[in-house]
């Protein structure tokens, strides 16, 4: 990075930073604090929710997942249009009305302490421990790439937003969303562009586009519904619906987003804008890394992108056997381009034929470069056991750095360290929300004043965020870390959404059947993910299936009894 | 009445209409995605 880089990392950073602190102001009351006194207008909502769940390994991952798998992690998010139009007609007005500072105080009215405690301790775990890997996620990468320090960069990730968070709340977190989302938006228009404009000379937009379809990256769609494939438009429907429903309905960190809508049309607004929004936002990042694949296909790409890796190679035992395998790519990536070229030529001729024969020179020289690849993966795993074998998550930052001019280098860097605040801010936020309103106020100080309520918020903010700092310390090797985040969200979310569809849709269950239903859902959920039964979205659709039926089943077996006891009497 | 008519976009009068925009912005989501890869698949 160059000085014009850190120039501008700098100064969007403390443009945040200094923002941040100046809406701190005046938030002194749990209202204020939590709820940034239910006045934010839909677009702040919007725009609140979108950063939230945009974090940094998304503008990482996402790309990423487009260069090595194609555009199908899009159906991912095909549910989540269906999960606004569920939240807006049931969730929110409910919410509204109690006037709850979290979702999980609406269980005590409908059940008891007890479901609702169960169900905050849920939230804390999973939030508490999938925060630690948003902050370790993207400073493994930066600190890999750039050379920094990995406990400094956790440390900077993860402590920067503490700056304004734990000062100004829920309001200095919405309208830093603002300006993130901004920054975010703007640079990876920028990124596309830049992508698109270093493509050989009369090489266009369509043009990438051809190429990427002819390589089986434009795979956006899958109609074959098999349980066991990550992504098909199923999967992204159904188990897609389930995750959102339960993130967005259930997930504080979230729930305290929307509830700063100054009303429930506001509030409402809001998701439903991020139901049209996300489908697209999320096609267009995955498309930067699709057009990155592209980009590559005209010029010698890394034989592997975490270059850290390659590079203790060389200077290990294995020298001699990688710099074989490095030449060996070096002239399967000339085969490639003289492929791509052939295709390019007989798609501009317009002859199927040649097409034809072009797509597979092109689809043979790609599978070989990916069994050279697979001999690379193996050197370094026989050098060092415990390195990072996937390198999706290196790709787009690899091509930035490499390909992309300085200035927008350090506004990119910029871009990962804002998406990662927005969801971090976020999520300190409400793990301190829930532990103060769910845990401190309802078991130990029920009667304390709204000052020291304020007071106990911050120092929880704080607590928080040193113990997702340590968890980031001490998190390492998790294949593609956006999917670790969705796995872990996963294993804990279908019990807790069974939990709220139990409390809206089945008056006549009552706590005690939910409360062991969910503990026994919990254990069953856990045990298929161990035993690998499933796909991880259908974890989801599981969960919360179990939460209803056995809470069912609990309440019928137990009304039973109790009439048999009546009638014995 | 939870919530004010003014606070509906332009183009919608009702909330049941704006679920459906939303859905239907889905569809054709779905549809130009399918068209998109047909197109240069």
């Amino acid at each position: 990075m160059s000085g014009l880089d850190w120039g501008v990392l700098g100064l969007t950073l403390a443009i945040i930073i200094l923002y941040g602190i100046y809406r701190s102001r005046g938030s002194r009351s749990m209202d204020d604090y939590l709820l940034a006194g239910n006045s934010l207008p839909w677009y702040h909502v919007c725009l609140s929710v979108m950063a939230t769940q945009a974090s940094a390994i998304t503008f990482l991952s996402a790309p990423g997942q487009g260069f090595s798998d194609g555009m199908r992690f899009v159906q991912f998010y095909f549910g989540l249009p269906l999960a606004m139009v569920v939240l807006s007609i049931t969730f929110v007005p409910i919410f509204h009305r109690l006037k709850v500072y979290t979702a999980y105080e609406y269980l005590e009215g409908r059940f008891d302490g007890r479901v609702r405690s169960f169900t905050a301790i849920l939230f804390l775990i999973s939030r508490g421990l999938s925060t630690g890997i948003s902050i370790y996620a993207p400073a493994i990468i930066l600190s890999t790439i750039l050379g920094w320090n990995i406990y400094w960069t956790n440390l900077i990730m993860g402590g920067i937003v503490l700056v304004y968070t734990v000062s100004g709340g829920t309001r200095a977190i919405s309208h830093t969303h603002l300006q993130q989302m901004l920054i975010v938006t703007g640079a990876m228009a920028v990124a596309g562009y830049m992508t698109v404009h270093l493509l050989p000379d009369g090489v266009g937009f369509g043009d990438a586009l051809q190429v990427a379809g002819k390589a089986g990256r434009l795979n956006l769609l899958d109609f074959k519904f098999d349980p066991n494939s990550r992504y098909n438009i199923w999967s992204g429907l159904i188990g897609g619906f389930f995750l959102q429903l339960s993130y967005f309905g259930t997930d504080q960190s979230q729930v305290g987003r929307y509830l700063t809508g100054q009303s429930v049309g506001q509030s409402r607004l809001g998701l439903l804008m991020n139901g049209m929004l996300k489908v697209p936002m999320q096609f267009l990042i995955i498309l930067v890394g699709v057009l990155v694949f592209v980009f590559y296909q005209f010029r010698e790409s890394p034989v592997f992108f975490n270059t850290q890796e390659t590079d203790k190679l060389k200077q290990s035992v294995y020298a001699t056997d990688y710099n074989l395998l490095e030449i060996k790519h070096g002239l399967l990536t000339t085969e490639r381009q003289k492929g791509v070229v052939n295709l390019q030529q007989a798609l501009n001729s317009d002859n199927e034929t040649e097409v034809e024969a072009a797509r597979t020179q092109l689809q043979q020289a790609d599978e070989a470069i990916k069994e050279n690849r697979g001999a690379v993966v193996k050197l370094i795993q026989k050098n060092n056991p415990a390195a990072d074998t996937n390198d999706t998550n290196y790709v787009f930052l690899r091509f930035v750095l490499d390909y992309l001019p300085h200035g927008l280098i350090g506004l990119l860097i910029a871009v990962i360290f804002s998406a990662s605040m927005g969801s971090i801010a976020a999520a300190y936020n409400s793990l301190a929300s829930t532990t103060i309103v769910d845990i401190y106020k309802r078991s130990f100080r029920p009667d304390a004043s709204d000052g020291h309520y304020v007071a106990a918020s911050r120092w929880a903010t704080a607590g928080w965020g040193v113990f997702c700092i340590i968890v980031a310390q001490f998190a390492n090797r998790m294949g593609n870390m956006i999917e670790a985040v969705n796995i872990l969200g996963s294993l804990f979310y279908g019990v807790i959404l069974g939990i709220f569809v139990v409390a809206f849709y089945f008056k006549t269950i009552g706590a005690r059947a939910t409360f062991f239903a969910a503990l026994l859902a919990e254990a069953l959920v856990i045990l298929c993910w161990q035993l690998e039964l499933t796909a991880f979205l259908w974890l989801n659709v599981i969960g919360c299936v179990l939460v209803v039926g056995l809470a069912w089943g609990i309440q019928q077996i137990t009304v039973n009894s109790e009439q048999r006891t009546t009638n014995s009497e | 009445m939870d919530y004010n008519p003014r606070e509906f976009p332009p183009f919608v009068k009702t909330w049941p209409q704006l679920y459906g925009v939303v859905l239907g912005a889905l569809v054709v989501e779905i549809v130009l995605f399918y068209v998109l890869m047909r197109l240069f698949s």
